[in-house]
């Protein structure tokens, strides 16, 4: 997958509001036929990032290309073949969502088609109504919908699923779905950690203004913590002092108790519980989560050892 | 009941110490220049019109048809002051501006907010029902009463010839009572419209029609315009009889509309209105597919009302052609002094003479749609809407020029409008009816300067989009300076300031081609730079 040329490859991105620098150093890259989620705390760059790829805002300085042409100077022969979700959707009050539907298809020179008519259906919207009166998740809705009737080569999604429903979040990942079947791009910002999890190839996260992370999650779970409730039949003395263990907490008895472990520690650590007899040994791999919380500490540290 | 009252109006206090913290820039600033120009024309007075012989030949040209409608009827009696010529002179002029500040403070601080959302979260708090309404009701007491005070102040500093302490007193409170009771009337627009612009445009429509009707009444019936609301103000007769029945009747009618605005506040839905939004449709139309055609779409209700607005205005000034240029009405004798083929041409020169003050007017009008159309540009940008078309294969150069394209075609089209109006109402009431040619000529003698104040609007948009006020300063200061700039004697620098101040006095002169020509140029290039800057920029967020 990897082998190809990248669809949008970012690479030292800064960005200064006056003395603020909102972007530090930004470095990604997104291959053809990947779902690439964007995570990171409320304020962390992730939207700017976005702005920046659709030359909304000028970088200060580094490089974003999509498709190998720069986001600011190619602007409209990218945007010909991108479709962007904004998180807070805001739509020309006195027209229907009918009618913003087909603006935005007609925007990218495309149709109202077959497609988009089942797409209304199933997010059930109602186009008559005008953008005035939508709820923030009908606003959304309507974005969605020109969104995935466009015939695009990246999507570009800004936590678009804020003010869904479970019903249409779960229409949203169906859909995320059949564009990555088709092969095609995909930039997932969310806060919905479940969601990147499910339909994320890949991860990056952010954190003032800088990616701190990125791999698969498989990989990242390689950087942090097994989490293990364990009951042996022999006294676990002495288990805190092992290297890569942390927060130990007993349980009902000394001989129950849960702890954290590194992963390059683990067998270490099984070979030491294995020893005293296990009764009931139950493992959590690290959620996105947990990754998340590690990560959105300041300097990395976590208050409760995990 | 005193309970509910208690609990309907909790916490006002607190949300008028927040609406004045947040609105404090533009209060000052409304306050400062009000009281600063009525203080500064009136000391200025005493030097245009020091001695009698000045002051007897502009009360000739007050007493005329066309100033009447322009200033009100002219009641003063003998013996005429300095003091008489400005309280005619400035009172109507004052209490325009009066009612616009009222109308952009009033909207905003209660239609704004709501439509921001604003209104949504403080309503969740221990706030009462009616606490936000009631605060933005007390901010417009505090901001007239201020303004009529120092208006007072001002006339006593200024000291005009003829002035007296009550004359001052009387000006600066009926003109306070004027903008309370129409920030009042807003207050009850904003409750039947279902948005911050549909209020707006409503607040403006009900003003046209007051001032268009009460000049009417001015130039046939005088007494008639008690009927309007806003020819009260006239009838205060300052520094003459002193009445002071306009400023009770402006309380009691701003008391009225406050109680109404209440009532129906508390009887609608928080974000709707008395008038209810309509289902839209199920598909666009074939017509709207980018830029341009979306703007139309989202504006044209406005764009319509301001050219009809214009072909009403033009049509009422028409219809007092027939009075003004009939000077054998007020001298009979005049018919054989100059006999019939001069009477006629010196009828038309009075005509065509006021055709050239009236100009003004509609040239303000469609600037002041334009701008508003142009700066829309960043406030669309502000509230999101345009980043999505950002976002497709739009180009930046084509959002910027289909809203300056709309901009300047609205202005263009309004000023016709007007015009036309004056033309097909004159043709139809006039005796002797001006040719279409006289008005064409104003049409181009005036088109050239306009296009360049909408060009320097779109260089805010931009290059400084959080300074795009500026273009409304400049409007302001245009209408300022054309309006009175004869009256109060204005040197010709400042009334250079605006390129409309160096149009030459169509119809009653020629057309000057060569100022047309670089206004023409200066457009041109002032477009370039902005489309340079719009292009660079970030867009607002």
């Amino acid at each position: 997958m990897s082998k190809q040329a990248p669809v949008l490859e970012v690479t030292h991105l800064q960005k200064r509001f006056g003395k603020f620098n909102a972007l530090k150093d930004i470095d990604f890259a997104i291959y053809p036929g990947e779902v690439f989620g964007f995570i990171g705390p409320n304020g962390a760059g992730k939207s700017t990032t976005i702005r920046i790829l659709l030359g909304i805002l000028r970088a200060s300085g580094g490089s974003a290309t999509i498709f190998g042409q720069d986001v600011w100077h190619d602007s409209v022969a990218i945007h010909q073949r991108i479709a962007y979700v904004p998180g807070d959707v805001y739509l020309w009050p006195n027209l229907s969502g009918g009618e913003v539907i087909d603006l935005f298809l007609k925007l990218n020179g495309e149709k109202h088609s077959a497609h988009t008519d089942e797409l209304i259906k199933k997010f059930a919207l109602d186009p008559r109504k005008k953008a005035r009166t939508y709820s923030k998740g009908n606003r959304q809705k309507v974005a969605l919908i020109a969104a995935f009737s466009t015939d695009a080569d990246f999507y570009i999604f800004d936590e678009p699923t804020s003010g869904l429903d479970p019903l249409n979040e779960q229409t949203f990942q169906n859909e995320v779905l059949k564009l990555k079947q088709r092969g095609k791009s995909v930039l997932l910002s969310s806060h919905i950690l479940s969601e990147v999890e499910k339909m994320c190839d890949r991860i990056g996260i952010i954190r003032e203004g800088q990616v701190v992370e990125t791999g698969t999650l498989a990989e990242m779970r390689h950087l942090t913590r097994t989490t293990v409730d364990v009951q042996t039949k022999q006294v676990l003395d002495g288990i805190d002092q092992l290297p890569g263990v942390h927060g130990m907490t007993v349980k009902s008895g000394p001989n129950h108790v849960s702890l954290a472990v590194d992963a390059d520690q683990l067998t270490a650590v099984m070979a030491f519980l294995t020893a005293r007899e296990l009764v009931s040994l139950t493992t959590t791999p690290p959620t996105l989560e947990d990754l998340f919380m590690r990560y959105y500490e300041k300097n990395g540290q976590t208050p409760d050892g995990k | 009941m005193v309970m509910n009252l208690t609990q309907l109006f909790q916490r006002t206090g607190l949300l008028i110490r927040f609406n004045l913290k947040r609105d404090w820039v533009k209060l000052v600033l409304w306050i400062v220049i009000m009281a600063s120009l009525l203080t500064a024309v009136a000391a200025k007075f005493d030097t245009i019109y020091s001695d009698q012989t000045a002051i007897n030949e502009i009360i000739k040209t007050l007493k005329t048809p066309a100033m009447v409608s322009l200033f009100g009827a002219f009641t003063a009696q003998h013996p005429y002051t300095t003091a008489k010529v400005f309280a005619t002179e400035m009172v109507v002029f004052m209490a325009l501006f009066m009612v616009i500040m009222n109308i952009m403070i009033g909207v905003a601080a209660t239609r704004g907010d709501e439509d921001d959302g604003l209104l949504e979260l403080i309503r969740a708090h221990a706030v009462g029902r009616g606490a936000p309404l009631l605060a933005g009701a007390v901010e417009l007491t505090l901001l007239n009463g201020l303004i009529g005070l120092l208006f007072s102040l001002g006339l006593q500093v200024a000291g005009m010839p003829g002035a007296d302490t009550t004359g001052n007193w009387l000006i600066g409170l009926a003109l306070a009572a004027l903008g309370w009771a129409f920030g009042m009337l807003t207050l009850v627009v904003a409750q039947l419209a279902n948005n911050a612009s549909g209020a707006t445009m409503l607040s403006y429509a009900i003003l046209g029609v007051m001032y268009v009707v009460r000049m009417s009444t001015d130039v046939s019936h005088p007494k008639l315009t008690w009927w309007i609301p806003f020819g009260w103000i006239e009838k205060i007769s300052a520094y003459q009889a002193n009445h002071w029945l306009p400023v009770i009747a402006y309380v009691l009618f701003g008391l009225v509309c406050l109680v109404l605005a209440l009532g129906l506040s508390l009887q609608r839905d928080l974000g709707a209105g008395l008038i209810t939004v309509r289902q839209g449709r199920q598909r666009a139309s074939r017509w709207l597919r980018g830029p341009v055609s979306l703007l139309w779409r989202q504006s044209r209700g406005v764009i319509i009302a301001w050219i009809i607005g214009n072909l009403i205005l033009g049509v009422a000034y028409g219809s007092v052609f027939n009075t003004i240029g009939d000077l054998a009405k007020s001298n009979p004798m005049i018919k054989q002094l100059l006999g019939a083929t001069a009477l006629a041409s010196a009828n038309r020169l009075i005509v065509k003479n006021f055709i050239a003050i009236l100009a003004v007017v509609m040239v303000i009008v469609a600037l002041i749609a334009a701008v508003q159309l142009m700066l829309k540009l960043v406030s669309d940008e502000n509230k999101g809407y345009l980043h999505q078309i950002s976002a497709t294969a739009t180009s930046r150069w084509h959002v910027w020029a289909s809203y300056t394209g709309w901009a300047m075609l609205t202005s263009i089209v309004v000023l016709f409008a007007g015009l036309g109006g004056m033309y097909l109402m004159g043709a139809a009431d006039m005796k002797d009816p001006i040719s279409w040619l006289t008005y064409w000529h104003v049409f181009l003698a005036y088109v050239p300067a306009m296009l360049v104040m909408i060009a320097f609007a779109s260089l805010l948009t931009g290059w400084l989009p959080k300074w795009r006020y500026l273009a409304w300063a400049w409007v302001a200061y245009a209408f300022f300076s054309l309006y009175l700039g004869n009256l109060i004697d204005l040197p010709k620098w400042a009334k250079h300031l605006t390129p409309l101040g160096f149009v030459n006095k169509v119809p009653l002169k020629a057309v000057v081609w060569s100022t047309n020509w670089w206004c023409l140029a200066l457009t041109v290039l002032i477009l370039v730079v902005a489309a340079i800057g719009y292009r660079r920029r970030d867009l607002a967020q």
